[in-house]
């Protein structure tokens, strides 16, 4: 791969990252939480009582650079500050145990739904205004308009409370004792099927929607008609000709699909009390835990940047304009 | 040929002109009409809209008034009957009626974010695309900063801080508060694809008037972006409007549904919170979450199939395409 | 109103054309032979290698048909280089890419066409079943402008790709003759590893005739070849072409709108007006002395390097819409000769004895011992001299 390519997609998503930080800097002091507000809100402290943990806290200095380099380093360090609601146990510590969850839902929800959207959207758009394209195209986009709490509250209805398949929420069994490691997994896996399912679906839909439509412009490329000039079978030309093309352009959109994939997640995660960045997210947002959210935030969009990067990657292996 | 020109009033010349433009108008609107009325689909959206369009704007005439917890007329989480057609949540509120009166408060959120939307989108992809250079690759820098931010999380995190600004007494026509906060915070969180779209035309049209430089030479950049550039993007912007609204009601039904939503007002997706809440799919109340569910499902719906064969008919990138 | 033509005249046509008839046996065995892979099943040894007889294909559209392509009829022999010349739009390109059905799906081939390749009908065969002639019988040169080879696949994979999968070869051998199939188009081996987008223009031009030739197919198309190519690759790419034809006894179906190309490298030219044929015979003849008034004046409307610059000829006008073409002869609102009978009657398409068909009111039956095309004409070997 080119050497100025990566260059330049590391030194984007570095900048996008010091933005992030910045922009979270900046929120953190205009917050009902900021420690200035926290301070003055207590009415029975002395002027000089104010003065002195201001000058302890590094208040007193200018926001500009001082503050903001001493939240840099610190940030770089992995303080995060200390969360409200859990009794000051460090925010690293509260993301790091919610993190892998969130992580595992969004990664195998993003696996499946690729999988199936551009299965279902490049064989719509190769049988443009066919049965099969009718069909494809009205689920897909009746399944887009969907939020996934809205997939997933009658999946529980159906097929947790009704049929009694799978568990309503969490991610074991309370209070259960595993005679194994294999049972611990299984329990486990009963619980991720509704939870996945509800990912994936609410990804599908606009996958296979934007695949369609990347299908149908490529259908009309002029290496398509070599392609059946050739003789090679319909399939083959579609599977080995239409569908290498028409997924670069996906490799982006995917990528920049993910901030509103972990939007999706956060409410499917509270619909099956799934114990992610997102059941975190809506309780801190209930108890005010700023540094919490914060520290989500943050979590968040770093991997969402480097999840592009990675992304930016994949799309220089794929397509050998940029590779060379 | 000696026969005089009959010697004609410049200002009936004026108003021959302003007769044309205005035929020329109406033939537009005529085509325009007759290729959105041979999408079904389209038509079909519309069809949808209009009917919560009209339960958006007089929900007490089908209904009555909105009921409160006072005003409940039934008991908790009774099942659909002749009483209450689509049964009782768990305060004995009717849910027909607060489904009804969701519409009214989801749309309207909607309406507002979706103007605060597109004028932040259209302004900043009308300015970078006409003005170029230095400015466009800041704005530009700063809307691909906003593409990939996940912006739902930075609506959660600035909710408190716009409501530590508006006040929380604020009120804006018979709004809320708590409304006013999801309207602003959808606003300044998703204008950046319109913005994007947006500019590549106005790149376009600008492109195309350097072909055209004598039309346009002697005009200030205020009177080109007047009279050149907003008359070509207009027709993108109202398409871009309506598939931002279908966007807007979808992330409202979200935020809603995680705990920003106003329970005294409560929109579809606050409905779908409480339901949540009160463990609805868990007990089998179906009756609880299906009618908010389905009504937000078919207003994204038609907003998407209004707005995509709007897209198709209005865009001149997609129109070549087809 | 036709005068007999005389006696004379008559045999030694008859005579021209027993002659043709013999050395044309002759050569058909020989190419034929060269051939590396059975004919198919239902061929007929002894049939002319392709006969195109009223060929019409229509495109559909929402305000009405587009008579794209409306009753082309000719042959090409074994060995044989004809060019098909013509205006944008004239149809030219329809009437190649009709041959294995490469159409938009708004296309239709209607019904009393018949396009003959080694005596086997080609319009009544499915999609599935035409697929067996694509690229092992008819092979097609395209445009190489960038777009005709797939950007994401090395062109030794697209060389060998047809080898693999229509000839059956295994990956290895196929990966091998793609290879020798570059040195013979001048490009060297290990170029098979390079991406299109790795290529120079003329070189991808090369690429797309090796990738032609994978399957050593009974006739090559080129689809104007040499277009998006400058004057000087151009040139190589013409003598590529001819050296090919000679050495691998090539029958080329040559389409363009650039006479000169022509004139270089083939034996007969077709030349296309509005979807019809209005003239057709040996490259010598017609660009020496052409018959149709448009061909007079396409031949006018091109440069030659001889010629003045001043005496460049235009034709005025444009293109008919085809969706409702003029009556009578297609090009008489355009014509500078054009006569009453024009307006009226469509001209029939008149066979001179050295082998010039026209189709023009200016050149009846009888005349110059012209006498009417008839279908048996088209097929039988006696038409082409």
């Amino acid at each position: 791969m080119g050497g100025r390519y990566l260059g330049r997609k590391l030194a984007q998503a570095l900048v996008t990252i010091l933005a992030i930080i910045l922009l979270n800097f900046l929120l953190f002091r205009m917050m009902p939480g900021s420690p200035e507000r926290v301070l003055l809100r207590n009415q029975y402290l002395t002027q000089q009582k104010i003065e002195q943990v201001r000058a302890e806290w590094g208040l007193d200095k200018p926001l500009i650079p001082d503050q903001l380099v001493s939240y840099v380093r610190s940030t770089a360090q992995g303080d995060l500050g200390y969360s409200f609601f859990f009794r000051g146990t460090p925010v690293t510590e509260v993301l790091g145990q919610r993190f892998w969850p969130t992580i595992l839902l969004i990664g195998l929800g993003e696996m499946i739904s690729i999988v199936v959207g551009l299965a279902v959207g490049s064989y719509a758009g190769w049988r443009r205004g066919g049965f099969a394209d009718r069909i494809g195209s009205g689920v897909s986009l009746v399944l887009y308009s969907m939020p996934y709490f809205v997939i997933g509250m009658p999946l529980i209805l159906i097929f947790a409370s009704g049929l009694g398949l799978f568990p309503t929420s969490g991610m074991l069994t309370v209070g259960a004792t595993y005679p194994s490691l294999i049972d611990r997994l299984v329990d486990f896996g009963r619980h991720l099927v509704l939870p996945l399912a509800t990912v994936s679906l609410g990804l599908i839909g606009g996958y296979s929607i934007i695949m369609r439509s990347s299908i149908i412009e490529t259908r009309s490329e002029d290496y398509i008609t070599t392609a059946r000039a050739k003789g090679l079978t319909d399939g083959r030309v579609l599977r080995h000709h239409a569908f290498p093309n028409a997924m670069l352009p996906m490799v982006t959109i995917i990528a920049i699909n993910l901030g509103y994939v972990v939007a999706g997640a956060i409410t499917a995660e509270v619909v099956f009390n799934w114990p992610g960045l997102g059941t975190l997210t809506v309780d801190a947002l209930s108890s005010r835990d700023y540094p919490v959210l914060q520290g989500v935030f943050l979590l968040l969009s770093v991997t969402v940047v480097l999840a592009n990067l990675a992304a930016d990657l994949v799309y220089g292996l794929l397509d050998p304009r940029i590779r060379s | 040929m000696t026969a005089s020109v009959p010697a004609t009033p410049p200002s009936a010349v004026a108003s021959g002109l302003r007769a044309e433009r205005w035929r020329l108008r109406a033939r537009g609107l005529r085509a325009f009409v007759r290729r959105f009325g041979s999408r079904p689909d389209g038509v079909l959206g519309l069809v949808i809209l209009l009917i919560f369009a009209v339960q958006a704007l007089a929900p007490q005439l089908f209904v009555g008034p909105f009921q409160t917890v006072t005003t409940a007329t039934g008991s908790a989480l009774e099942p659909p009957s002749a009483a209450h057609l689509l049964g009782t949540d768990e305060l004995g509120r009717d849910l027909l009626n607060m489904t009804v009166h969701g519409a009214r408060i989801s749309m309207s959120i909607g309406f507002m974010a979706t103007l605060i939307t597109i004028f932040v989108g259209a302004l900043i992809g009308v300015v970078s695309g006409f003005v170029g250079g230095r400015v466009d690759s800041i704005l530009m820098r700063l809307t691909d900063f906003f593409l990939v931010l996940p912006t739902f999380v930075l609506a959660i995190i600035l909710a408190p801080v716009i409501l530590d600004i508006i006040g929380v007494d604020a009120e804006l026509f018979g709004m809320r508060a708590t409304l006013l906060v999801i309207v602003v915070v959808i606003g300044v969180t998703s204008w950046a694809t319109t913005a994007r779209i947006i500019r590549s035309q106005t790149l376009s049209i600008r492109e195309r008037m350097f072909v055209d430089r004598a039309r346009v030479i002697g005009s200030g950049p205020g009177h080109i972006m007047r009279r050149h550039i907003f008359p070509n993007v207009v027709n993108l912007i109202v398409a871009q409007s309506v598939i931002t609204f279908a966007t807007a009601v979808f992330t409202e039904t979200s935020l809603s549904f995680i705990g920003l939503g106003d329970p005294f007002a409560p929109s579809w997706g606050q409905i779908l919170d409480s339901a949540q809440g009160s463990g609805a799919p868990g007990l089998g109340a179906w009756w609880y979450f299906a009618p908010p569910a389905i009504c937000v499902v078919l207003v994204v719906l038609a907003f998407t199939l209004v707005g995509n064969a709007l897209d198709d008919i209005l865009n001149p990138k997609t129109a070549i395409r087809r | 109103m036709s005068e007999q033509p005389d006696a004379l005249q008559v045999a030694e046509q008859a005579r021209d054309a027993e002659q043709a008839l013999q050395a044309e046996r002759a050569g058909l065995a020989a190419t034929r032979g060269r051939r590396q892979w059975p004919l198919p099943k239902q061929a007929d040894p002894s049939a002319p290698l392709l006969v195109v007889q009223d060929l019409r294909t229509h495109f559909k559209l929402e305000s009405g048909w587009v008579r794209a392509v409306d009753g082309v009829s000719f042959r090409l022999n074994d060995g044989e280089a004809l060019g098909i010349a013509g205006e944008s739009g004239c149809g030219k390109t329809t009437t190649a890419l009709s041959l294995v059905r490469l159409l938009p799906s708004n296309a239709r081939i209607r019904k009393g066409s018949s396009i003959e390749l080694f005596g086997i009908d080609l319009v009544p065969k499915t999609e599935d079943q035409l697929r067996r002639y694509r690229w092992r019988e008819i092979s097609i040169v395209f445009q190489g402008a960038m777009s005709a080879l797939n950007p994401v696949r090395r062109v030794g994979e697209q060389i060998a790709e047809p080898i693999e999968f229509r000839l059956g070869e295994p990956k290895e051998r196929a990966r091998r003759r793609a290879a020798e199939l570059l040195e013979l188009v001048g490009i060297p081996r290990k170029r098979a590893e390079a991406y299109p987008h790795e290529l120079s223009g003329g070189m991808r031009q090369r690429v797309l005739i090796a990738m032609a030739l994978a399957c050593d197919p009974a006739i090559v198309i080129g689809d104007e070849p040499t277009t998006a190519l400058d004057v000087m690759v151009q040139a190589q790419i013409l003598r590529l072409l001819e050296q090919l034809r000679q050495e691998l006894g090539l029958s080329l179906i040559l389409i363009t709108h650039d006479l000169s190309v022509i004139a270089e490298t083939c034996d007969r030219t077709l030349v296309m007006y509005a979807g019809r044929v209005v003239e057709e015979g040996p490259v010598r003849k017609i660009f020496s002395a052409p018959r149709h008034p448009y061909t007079s004046k396409l031949l006018g409307a091109f440069p030659s390097i001889q010629a003045d610059r001043r005496s460049l000829d235009t034709i005025p006008g444009l293109p008919p819409d085809l969706r409702d073409p003029p009556s009578g002869c297609r090009f008489h609102p355009r014509c500078p000769a054009a006569m009453a009978v024009c307006k009226e009657i469509v001209p029939p398409e008149v066979l001179f004895p050295d082998g010039v068909r026209v189709a023009c009111h200016l050149h009846p039956p009888g005349r110059d011992g012209g006498r009417l095309v008839s279908a048996a004409d088209v097929a039988s070997r006696r038409a082409s001299a």
